[in-house]
């Protein structure tokens, strides 16, 4: 394998997992689900393209103005929709991404349907390999913090949670505004890398494969998602001598998770404590309680046994 | 594993090792990366076939330059980071001297810095977007200087709207034209802006312009607002499966205007989705359809693959020809000389002369070939330049 | 001419609408007992409109048998996925998430198998209908629109009547109210989602097949199923008469916006319409109360 290919692909991983962090703080810790999270790439990604072709900024302003651009936003549709009930929520996070993107390609301003061309070449592995390091310090640090305690209480139970004092509507809406922010990030990382952005790059679809990386690295575990991201990424890319069975094998593989191990590869467990195996696992039991839970909140009339 | 075996492996390994001195010349690596699976899995399989085909004729017939072509195929499932990873695998590892494909714009100009970077050429087959080949300044609006590795077979969105408004204004006697675009499409979005352009120019008018998707299947209610403003001509740059359900709903409702298209058209699909509907519309092509090596190419494809031959094969197979004529002025597979030499040779391609200009790396003085769609077949009406 | 132009956009809006209501009772239906958004839907519907396809090119059937041969080939697949798929989800207890992901998972399975297997080529139908429309003064409405209407009008009033007066019926009724109280009531609620299922399926083959007659048949049909599960919701998931009505509605909105405001915006205000509604009251129009869903 050549260096300058799997270069390519680290920096994809790169990007890829600025989103993943945030939703896996989002889903994996809070116990939202999005389906929408490519609006807010598409967000930060605009933003930032606009700011270092249009108005020449340079790239690291450029980049966190279009993560605080999409967390405003965030904060917008936390507010109207975050009282929903959870598939209700993921649904009305489906519509918002998908409007993000009808907007865009209607805008002339951005080029419509033809996109943003031109946009600099700043990512970089380096740049990539920054941004992770302190999206990933920083996240480690909230879930372990007492509003990252918080945060995983509503996701356990919520009426306990608000019963002992947990103000979960803002909980609620401090994960969704710190995942889109990474997720705008992470769509500022990718329009430098890809020097060109127009609004196809962000259908659903896209929102959708970050959601099986969180689920598939394991809910409730920042090392899981990392580790996700890195074997989702590069799978594909090892199929890729299959041509068009590829997608069909991807397809399957989901769905054999899905049915075979559903808490993924890390669910609720962190990878340091692999090496402390009584506390791996409590851990694990935990989580195996976790999803008997969050089963109890959102679908308990299907517990048949 | 005793010690027989181990020997026994250890000679078959030497054998395999002396083998390869004697082995003939390293082949000449090419690649095309395109979409084989997602939504426009049917263009990308029908520019790999076609360029699969032809590397097997070339080595049949001895090869390029004494030594016989390789190829690779990947898959960008119609996605620019896919288009990126392909590019700097085929580049770095499988170590191409050449691309051929995407099959989109989006594809194309993403890929460009890591083609920049590798000084690999590129010869897209129906990248119509402008900026392919040259830089654009977001800032003032401008094309800048043009990108040294990206060149393409096909003309460009301005090239083609502009021929096809001045087609309909001059020859049609049009003066009120329909446009019905596909919103979310950037070949699309293309054309329609300098039809509406030229149209104006020209003292047309364009009397109403509605929009779709490119998922879309039902029309209908765009197309009865097209029928309240009773245009002369109905413009419907898109691709033939919009293009036949637009044309059979339009009909339906009783639409008599006349159609015309881009080169997102000609596809035998057209006349098994919407024949009746269809006839007496006219498209702009790249190729006279009464050229005999036409009609050729097209048997032979079809029997080879059992799958329709549509326009990308055609324009793949001039990326081809004209890759391999450059390999062969540049007397040798460095990538560097290969780029120098595309904007030298001159080719004889299905879709027309080919010569590809030193200034923008497009093709020069292409014509559109205006082609009318009567009875089962293409009617060739007339080559259709700018300047006319 | 405004008042003919409105009446045929209604006529468009209906019979967008009935397409729409084909697909969207499926995703309902399933809604309705399993609590999750069935996206493998939009692959049984791809499917059957190629079983369709090939039992009238390749084994030349008639129309009638073809259609009917859809219906049971879409039928097994659904189950076969929910036998697959879904059962071992439910032994386990998975959140509704794993549900929609692997459904997610199957749609992108079926999709892709059928391009690596049959190829992406777009394939017509042989005609059965004659393509010249009824006509009525300017007015036209095509013989397969009506045809679309007729069976999704039958197809739906026959599923009402199995739902609401037959045994099996009340066992769906029950199930979706509550399963766990409807098992220990005596109904067999595997065989009820196996039948949902079944149901589901065969609406999704009839759906293909018009589908495909109308328009035309490609592996990526599922995406328009994103349109009809926007009804579904619109009328409120779970609730058999919202879907029907939810979706005449969206096809009705969808014609009058592109037809009187902007085609740009179009879908645009589809999913500003949908979000509005979860807003304002998420169970849709008549979709069953949060309390119960809580």
């Amino acid at each position: 394998m050549s260096w300058y290919y799997i270069e390519g692909i680290l920096i994809q991983c790169g990007y890829v997992l600025m989103v993943v962090l945030g939703l896996s703080l989002l889903t994996g810790f809070a116990g939202l689900f999005s389906f929408g999270h490519a609006g807010f790439m598409a967000i930060g990604a605009y933003v930032s393209a606009i700011c270092t072709t249009k108005f020449g900024l340079s790239f690291l302003p450029a980049l966190l103005l279009g993560g605080v651009v999409a967390g405003v936003v965030g904060a917008g549709l936390g507010k109207l929709t975050l009282n929903l009930k959870g598939d209700y929520f993921c649904i009305a996070t489906l519509g918002f991404g998908e409007a993000v993107r009808l907007i865009l390609e209607n805008w002339e301003y951005v080029g419509g349907a033809r996109g943003i061309s031109g946009i600099p070449w700043e990512t970089n592995l380096k740049s990539v390999i920054i941004a992770c390091a302190i999206g990933t310090l920083a996240l480690m640090a909230l879930v372990r913090s007492r509003h990252g305690r918080s945060i995983i209480a509503i996701r356990e139970d919520e009426l306990a949670a608000e019963m002992s004092g947990i103000n979960t509507f803002r909980y609620k809406m401090i994960a969704l505004i710190i995942s889109a922010v990474y997720a705008g990030i992470g769509g500022g990382l990718l329009a430098h890398y890809m020097t060109y952005i127009q609004p196809k790059m962000f259908q659903m679809v896209k929102s959708t494969e970050y959601t099986i990386i969180v689920i598939f690295g394991g809910l409730g575990s920042v090392t899981g998602s990392i580790i996700g991201t890195f074997i989702l990424t590069f799978l594909p890319e090892m199929l890729r001598s299959l041509d068009n069975w590829r997608l069909v094998i991807y397809g399957l593989a989901v769905i054999v998770i899905m049915v075979i191990r559903p808490r993924g590869l890390m669910g609720g467990v962190e990878l340091g404590d692999i090496f402390r195996l009584p506390a791996r696992r409590r851990a694990a039991k935990l989580a195996e309680e976790r999803i008997k839970n969050m089963n109890g909140e959102s679908a308990g009339e299907e517990a048949q046994r | 594993m005793n010690w027989k075996r181990l020997i026994g492996l250890l000679c078959a390994i030497m054998l395999l090792l002396s083998a390869v001195p004697v082995m003939a010349e390293e082949p000449i690596r090419i690649g095309w990366i395109g979409s084989l699976t997602g939504d426009s899995a049917v263009f990308g399989v029908n520019e790999s076939s076609m360029i699969k085909m032809l590397v097997e004729e070339t080595n049949a017939a001895g090869g390029i330059l004494g030594r016989q072509v390789e190829l690779f195929t990947y898959d960008t499932k119609g996605d620019a980071n896919e288009a990126i990873n392909a590019t700097r695998r085929i580049i770095a590892q499988d170590k191409v001297c050449a691309i051929l494909g995407p099959n989109a714009s989006g594809q194309c100009i993403a890929i460009a810095s890591v083609l920049e970077q590798m000084k690999v050429p590129d010869i897209s087959t129906v990248a119509t977007n402008p900026k392919v080949t040259l830089n654009y300044d977001e800032a003032t609006g401008k094309f800048t200087t043009v990108k040294p590795y990206n060149f393409r077979i096909c003309f460009t969105d301005p090239y083609q709207g502009a021929i096809a408004a001045g087609f309909a204004y001059d020859e049609l006697n049009a003066t009120k034209a329909a446009i019905f675009y596909d919103v979310s499409d950037d070949y699309s979005s293309g054309l329609t802006q300098f039809f509406e352009e030229i149209f104006t120019n020209k003292g047309g008018e364009i009397v109403v312009k509605e929009a779709f998707k490119s998922e879309d299947v039902e029309f209908k209610a765009q197309l009865t607002n097209i029928l309240a403003a009773n245009p002369d001509v109905l413009f419907l740059p898109c691709y033939y499966k919009q293009a036949a359900l637009i044309a059979k709903q339009a009909r339906e409702l009783g639409i008599d205007a006349v159609l015309l298209g881009g080169d997102g058209w000609p596809s035998d699909q057209l006349f098994v989705m919407a024949k009746e509907a269809l006839q007496g519309a006219y498209f702009v092509n790249h190729l006279d359809v009464n050229d005999p090596t036409f009609a050729e190419l097209k048997t032979k494809f079809e029997t080879k693959f059992n799958i329709p031959l549509d326009l990308n094969g055609f324009m793949a197979h001039d990326a081809y020809v004209t890759l391999v004529a450059a390999i062969e002025k540049a007397g040798s597979d460095d990538s560097e000389a290969i780029a120098d030499a595309l904007t030298e040779v001159t080719v004889q391609g299905v879709t027309g002369t080919i010569k590809l200009s030193k200034e923008d790396h497009n093709p020069i003085g292409k014509e559109g070939s205006i082609t009318k769609i009567v009875g089962d077949g293409y009617e060739f009406v007339m080559k259709y330049g700018l300047g006319q | 001419m405004e008042m003919e132009q409105f009446l045929q956009q209604m006529i468009n809006g209906l019979s967008l609408g009935s397409v729409y209501a084909l697909m969207a009772v499926g995703y309902s239906l399933v809604y309705s007992i399993m609590n999750f958004s069935n996206f493998a839907h939009g692959g049984v519907i791809m499917v059957g409109a190629y079983i369709g396809y090939f039992a009238m090119t390749a084994a030349n059937m008639p129309f009638w048998m073809a259609f009917l041969l859809c219906g049971v080939g879409a039928g097994l697949l659904a189950v076969l996925l929910e036998l697959t798929v879904y059962t071992p989800l439910r032994n386990r207890n998975a959140p509704f998430l794993y549900y929609i992901i692997s459904a997610m998972g199957a749609s992108i399975f079926l999709e892709n198998f059928v391009i690596a297997t049959i190829g992406p080529t777009y394939r017509t139908y042989p005609q059965v209908f004659s393509h010249e429309p009824f006509r009525l003064g300017s007015l036209s409405l095509s013989r397969i629109d009506l045809m679309i209407i007729a069976v999704a009008a039958i197809g739906l009033i026959t599923l009402v009547i199995i739902i609401d007066k037959t045994k099996i019926g009340l066992g769906i009724r029950a199930s979706s109210f509550s399963i766990k109280a409807s098992q220990l009531m005596g109904v067999n609620v595997n065989f009820t989602i196996f039948l949902v299922f079944l149901l589901g399926g065969i609406l999704a083959g009839f759906a293909g097949m018009l589908f495909g007659m109308k328009y035309t048949v490609y592996p990526t049909i599922g995406n328009i199923t994103t349109k009809s599960f926007v009804a579904a919701v619109f009328g409120g998931l779970g609730s058999l008469p919202g879907a029907i009505i939810g979706s005449v509605l969206l096809g009705i909105i969808e014609v009058l916006v592109s037809g009187y405001l902007s085609s740009n915006f179009r879908d645009l205000i589809a999913f500003l319409i949908l979000i509005s509604i979860l807003i304002i009251k998420p169970t849709g129009l008549m979709g069953k109360s949060s309390e119960d869903k809580a």
